[in-house]
């Protein structure tokens, strides 16, 4: 092959390379600053992944709507949620449709399986990635909130044109970090008071 | 004539000539007639070696410092986080280009370090805006933005690095069929790089690590993407796999002679006798051919059809090169490539109840002859590694059937008696013609 060629596509897949990722950021800063503003309900747990980093898995509370009834769907098929809010002012999933809905706020989501006359969903919102250390420690903040009968864990999310992107994970109506941070530090403040003379 | 051979020539050819055996004249005669050795210096193989896995570890270690998910970096940090390291290897996978276009080591080296940032940059990306844990989508878009690579570096390791991913890419599609046998157009991109590699005498380190990688990644796709929908396939299909890949390692593409040369006549040879050896159990042939489908769907339904196609391809495949070798009286290497036929003989004749005996006569048999030619083959080319293959193959044969619990004691103390005569009168045989024991 010719050499200026090569280098000539090789700029091109260098261009690839760079817009791939960009395009992602692009997309999703797009969603950050003009979506709507929703409240999912959600459990934290933690697995790992070894390229991305260390995540909380979430477990979206209200990941089921009743099943479409004139459609049949197949597993992975896409559909559309449509976002309601309940009576707490968290997002609920009211329906699903095929067709693109126009005018309301919506998820693109697929089909895991449908059951007793509920359509269940796999949401493209599905885990958060915290700091190494940090992630464990999120499931047990949340673990000690649930038994305190707190379950106000939520995962706070943009949505534009069906996208979803997630701005921040809440529990007892802090950040994730910030909750984490808290529980990170009070032991040792104890610890020094107890030393003091 | 291979390397070693005009090697070992040229180092004898001052004795003999100090002997008075040869003249000076035929020595050079001889000289300029095999012309000189070429072999990769071991410098340039270290360099290689080492270049790639420094890359390689560097590589990897950016992206667990990334991963580490520094929690106080704000997204724009993150965001120029995302492509420094990208720019960085494009911008030294671009000076080698422009600077080394010679050099394999820096080629292969700084291709594998741009293939890991590419990775890198997508993952950063994926972690800071949470993307969703969708593992074959991230792998693919990876894989399909390193693929060029391994053309415009003329790089092996982007190449391994690609096929493992699609594997990857297309297991995480194992529930979608359809998608999944995708993985075949797409490993097809690097085969010409792969013969392009094969045909590269002095790499014959990269081609036989590529030569690996490809045999892994085909057998384990050949389990997510082929015949799903019909029952117990692999008693086809791998036979047909590994005897399209022990053939072509068997086509004369350069000068290769050694094992570690033409690695996949050895792979697929092993793969073969791995199958065939399986074929001799009970278990195999124990299968309802009737009452089985997967995914919901039938060899006739439409959805099967790339599947169907890409099956039919490779046992063609298997079937012309086999028909090749016969019509060139390869005694041995058609005696391998022989089993995806007795294979899909054997999967019509033994598929119903009470049936099974029959496949397993017919592997028996096949195992057998296959390693006592084996073995003769050693023993006419005086070449011990093969009568050493032959002979463990048929231990291994004559060990498992002597254990075998399934057959009655009479009928196998008969078998071993029948064939120990079999070989007593081959070994008279051969002492009449002057070859054997005496």
């Amino acid at each position: 092959m010719n050499r200026r060629l090569i280098i000539g596509l090789f700029l091109c897949v260098a261009l690839a390379q760079v817009g791939v990722p960009l395009s992602m950021i692009l997309r999703r800063e797009l969603v950050l600053t003009q979506g709507a503003y929703f409240k999912f309900e959600t459990a934290p747990v933690d697995p790992y992944d070894a390229f991305r980093g260390r995540y909380v898995a979430l477990a979206i509370k209200e990941d089921n709507v009743p099943a479409i009834t004139d459609a049949r769907l197949s597993q992975g098929q896409r559909v559309f949620a449509l976002i309601g809010l309940d009576g707490r002012g968290f997002a609920k999933l009211t329906s699903a449709v095929t067709a693109r809905p126009r005018g309301k706020d919506y998820i693109q989501a697929r089909v895991r399986y449908v059951s007793e006359g509920k359509l269940y969903l796999d949401l493209p919102i599905d885990r958060y990635y915290m700091e190494e250390g940090a992630a464990p420690m999120a499931e047990t903040v949340y673990r000690e909130h649930v038994s305190r009968d707190k379950q106000d864990a939520y995962a706070a999310v943009r949505v534009k044109d069906g996208f979803p992107v997630i701005a921040g994970l809440y529990v007892g109506g802090q950040k994730i970090e910030d909750a984490v941070r808290q529980k990170a530090t009070p032991p040792k403040a104890l610890y020094n008071k107890q030393q003091a003379p | 004539m291979n390397k070693k051979g005009v090697k070992w020539l040229y180092q004898e050819l001052p004795e003999l000539v100090g002997k008075g055996i040869l003249s000076q004249e035929a020595s050079r005669k001889i000289k300029e007639y095999y012309g000189e050795v070429k072999s990769a210096s071991s410098t340039a193989v270290a360099l290689i070696i080492c270049g790639t896995i420094g890359a390689l570890l560097i590589g990897l270690g950016i992206i667990l410092l990334l991963a580490h998910n520094w929690e106080h970096l704000s997204r724009l940090t993150r965001g120029i986080l995302s492509f420094a390291p990208l720019v960085i290897g494009q911008a030294l996978a671009l000076w080698v280009l422009l600077k080394r276009p010679g050099s394999g080591a820096f080629k292969e080296g700084s291709a594998a370090f741009l293939c890991l940032m590419v990775g890198a940059s997508i993952a950063l990306v994926s972690q800071t805006y949470n993307i969703p844990g969708d593992t074959g989508t991230f792998v693919l878009t990876w894989m399909l933005l390193i693929a060029p690579l391994v053309y415009l570096m003329e790089a092996s390791l982007p190449a391994a690095v690609y096929l493992v991913g699609i594997t990857v890419w297309g297991g995480s599609n194992f529930e979608y069929p359809l998608k999944a046998v995708l993985f075949w157009p797409l490993a097809a991109v690097v085969i010409p790089h792969f013969i392009w590699s094969l045909r590269r005498e002095i790499y014959a380190l990269r081609s036989a690590i590529l030569s690996l990688v490809m045999f892994v990644c085909f057998s384990i796709a050949a389990v997510f993407s082929l015949g799903r929908s019909w029952a117990n396939s692999w008693i086809i299909i791998f036979p047909s796999l590994y005897a399209v890949l022990y053939l072509v390692g068997q086509l004369k593409i350069g000068g290769f002679t050694t094992n570690w040369q033409r690695p996949l006549r050895l792979l697929g040879s092993l793969g073969l006798f791995i199958i065939a050896f399986q074929f001799t159990f009970l278990y195999v042939w124990e299968f309802d051919a009737g009452n089985y489908a997967l995914s919901g769907r039938s060899v006739l339904d439409v959805r099967s059809l790339p599947d169907n196609i890409i099956t039919l391809a490779i046992i063609v495949i298997a079937m012309l090169l086999f028909y090749d070798n016969v019509k060139r009286r390869n005694v041995i290497v058609s005696l391998f490539g022989a089993l995806p036929l007795l294979a899909i003989f054997a999967y019509l004749a033994g598929s119903g109840r009470g049936q099974e005996y029959l496949p397993r006569l017919i592997f028996n048999i096949y195992l057998f002859v296959l390693s006592v030619s084996q073995i003769m083959g050693g023993i006419r080319k005086t070449s011990l590694p093969a009568l050493n293959t032959g002979m463990l193959m048929l231990a291994l044969l004559i060990i498992t059937r002597f254990f075998d619990s399934d057959i009655g004691f009479v009928l196998k103390g008969l078998v071993f008696i029948i064939i120990g005569i079999g070989f007593l009168s081959v070994n008279v045989a051969f002492v009449r013609r002057g070859g054997g024991a005496r």
